[in-house]
């Protein structure tokens, strides 16, 4: 099916790509590259991977750029198996100045203004690689380094992969088999403790930088996108913008949009369980970072071509794979470079 | 097939009156009282034990008893004899508060009782539990986790999920029916399923044991075992001991055995066996009536010790 793709669309693969050159982004990631998970940044269009972390004795991933682009926050591995010690860090976008954060942690995101890191405490000190053993909600101040609970932190459980609206008050995230919920999409005030299930059905939520859309993975196979008016009272899910399919044995996950909204990067790759042959790495289902995920590549498209992509019939003015390598690829996170 | 229908039977008088719990993590009496003993010192009959990190477990002797039937579905021919090694089984299926315990996170649907048993548990995450739980018993693990299967140590101390041959072993509990206390009309009383579970798990140990004093083999949440699915193992299977057929590396399905709250009560039948994806490849592993319990091998020496620490 890939070669088909190929073939068919090679002439067109250059039209996505010639849009992205210009925008001027770049994009974070992580990546397993000679034995070692690193966090690499590259142009937008897939040129120039540079490699901004270079610790053998750490594994570095699930990157997050501040909104001013100007700082990555990530998490890093050290030790094996369940002594695993999973911590934040914080450095500059040139991977300068790097800063721990809190031990036993994951799963940072940004706030609206760049001042605060929120992130999420594990749930037991022993490692389980699964994302949702986590347990509250914390927050960095980056100017005094003090560590804040969430003031709802003691009824927050099993959350995964937040994400802060630029708009301030909504956070959303995703829960499994925690707070009551079987498995949802849900926001969290804040600053409050208002819960609101979206009832989306998946995982892996992420607000459009004007706070005005949520994209999610809605199945394995299925990346979407809708309107959500977080003015209101008790937000919803409106329409639906973006469908992106893809087939078995193919997964998409870990969408991530551009600072204009005008493009999303996604990780895509086959279904698999790890590789206990890869140092440092955990078997769970691929998506899951901190798992070597053989095959999986960064791809992006563009949202307004992107009402109802089937992948496996696109054309390359639609999509394409900004690595390709296939060396666990994954979590993408755009950013507009300081001029 | 008369020694282990006999030993139930002396099992039966001092085990099976209740299965309830008696609290958090509270092992339940002894009520076998005088076990006969074999020559090598161990126990010829079932024996209620607690471990050291607080569970109950039956010590089951080793034995021989027919596995399968010619009366059921075709996976489970031709019916066949097997010989088992002594091994100890969790009285219940493992809960909440065990898996806690272990400081593995809980994917249950089902949260509000601690004494529930786990579900949403993939293969994996059982066997890893089984480690935990040898390791804080200072144990060794049965499972190397380096390797893609997880590859199991039967000769190990530690804990495993049982094999498919040493569930049916338990739950027939020396009798040749599809259920050890008779009559299909009586399975209300030994089950959580479709019929009487209100389509939810329910606490461990609220129905009656079987015959070897184990509680919520028929219902309640299905039980990961160790082996590969192969509907037709039963014709190649060996007598001694068997661990179910290599993996064949694509598409593999582990065996799930007993019934759940959602079983009909054919599907509860001590005989039956079900393969289930292991989940490996899900981040959210959504199958609500996959549970499980341990297994450990034990020595007579140890079974001695086990009995002298109540």
């Amino acid at each position: 099916m890939v070669a088909v793709f190929h073939a068919a669309s090679a002439e067109a693969q250059t039209s996505l790509r010639e849009l992205l050159q210009p925008a001027g982004f770049k994009i974070a990631y992580e990546s397993y590259v000679d034995g070692n998970s690193d966090i690499f940044v590259m142009n937008a269009d897939g040129s120039n991977p540079v490699k901004l972390t270079d610790t053998p004795t750490e594994q570095e991933h699930y990157p997050q750029v501040s909104p001013d682009g100007t700082k990555i926050c990530f998490v890093s591995d050290v030790g094996e198996g369940r002594e695993t010690v999973r911590s934040l860090h914080v450095m500059d976008i040139d991977g300068k100045n790097r800063k721990k954060i809190a031990d036993h942690a994951r799963e940072p995101f940004w706030g609206p203004n760049g001042k605060r890191i929120g992130f999420l405490p594990q749930e037991f000190p022993k490692f389980d690689v699964i994302d949702f053993s986590t347990t509250g909600m914390k927050f960095y101040d980056l100017a005094t380094g003090e560590i804040t609970p969430h003031v709802n932190c003691t009824n927050l459980h099993h959350l995964y992969n937040p994400s802060w609206a630029s708009s301030g008050k909504w956070i959303v995230a995703t829960v499994h088999a925690g707070m009551g919920f079987d498995h949802a999409i849900l926001l969290i005030e804040a600053h409050g403790t208002n819960i609101i299930n979206l009832k989306i059905h998946g995982c892996r939520p992420c607000f459009s930088p004007d706070a005005k859309q949520v994209a999610w993975g809605a199945s394995d196979q299925e990346l979407a996108a809708a309107d959500i008016d977080l003015s209101a009272e008790r937000p919803r899910i409106g329409k639906w913008n973006v469908r992106i399919r893809d087939k078995k044995p193919t997964k998409i996950y870990h969408i991530d949009w551009s600072p204009d909204g005008q493009f999303l990067a996604f990780s895509r790759g086959p279904d698999s369980g790890g590789d206990p042959t890869k140092p440092r790495t955990h078997q769970a289902a691929a998506e899951v970072h901190g798992v070597y995920a053989q095959g999986w590549n960064i791809a992006a498209v563009k949202v307004d071509r992107a009402a109802n992509l089937r992948l496996e019939q696109a054309t390359e003015a639609d999509f394409c794979l900004l690595t390709t390598n296939g060396f666990s690829n994954k979590e993408p996170a755009w950013f507009r470079p300081r001029r | 097939m008369t020694l282990i229908r006999f030993l139930a039977l002396a099992a039966v008088a001092g085990l099976l009156t209740s299965c309830e719990k008696s609290g958090s993590n509270a092992p339940t009496e002894n009520k076998l009282g005088g076990a006969g003993t074999d020559a090598k010192g161990g126990a010829s009959q079932p024996v209620l034990v607690t471990t050291k990190s607080g569970v109950d477990m039956v010590y089951l002797p080793g034995g021989e008893f027919m596995m399968g039937s010619d009366r059921g579905n075709p996976d489970e021919a031709p019916a066949h004899k097997v010989k088992l090694s002594a091994f100890l089984m969790d009285k219940y299926e493992v809960t909440h508060e065990q898996f806690a315990k272990a400081q593995l996170p809980n994917p249950s649907h089902w949260q509000d009782s601690p004494q529930r048993p786990v579900e949403r548990v993939r293969w994996r995450d059982a066997k890893r539990y089984c480690n935990e739980r040898s390791l804080l018993e200072g144990l060794k693990p049965c499972y190397n986790e380096k390797t893609v299967d997880w590859d199991c140590d039967y000769s190990a101390n530690g804990y495993r999920l049982p094999t498919e041959a040493e569930w049916e072993y338990a739950c027939r509990a020396g009798t040749e029916g599809p259920y050890d206390f008779g009559r299909a009309d009586k399975l209300r009383q030994y089950a959580w399923m479709a019929e009487n579970s209100d389509q939810k798990t329910h606490p461990a140990g609220q129905k009656k044991p079987n015959g070897f004093g184990i509680c919520d083999l028929y219902g309640n949440v299905s039980e990961w075992c160790e082996d590969v699915y192969s509907p037709t193992y039963y014709k190649e299977s060996p007598p001694v001991d068997p661990h179910g057929p290599p993996n064949p590396g694509k598409d593999v399905k582990r065996v799930i055995r007993g019934g759940s709250w959602k079983s009909s009560p054919d599907q509860c039948q001590a005989t039956v066996r079900q393969g289930e994806r292991t989940g490996d490849t899900d981040a959210c592993f959504s199958t609500d009536f996959c549970g499980f319990r341990c297994v450990r091998r034990v020595t007579p020496e140890e079974l001695q010790q086990l009995k002298g620490s109540k």
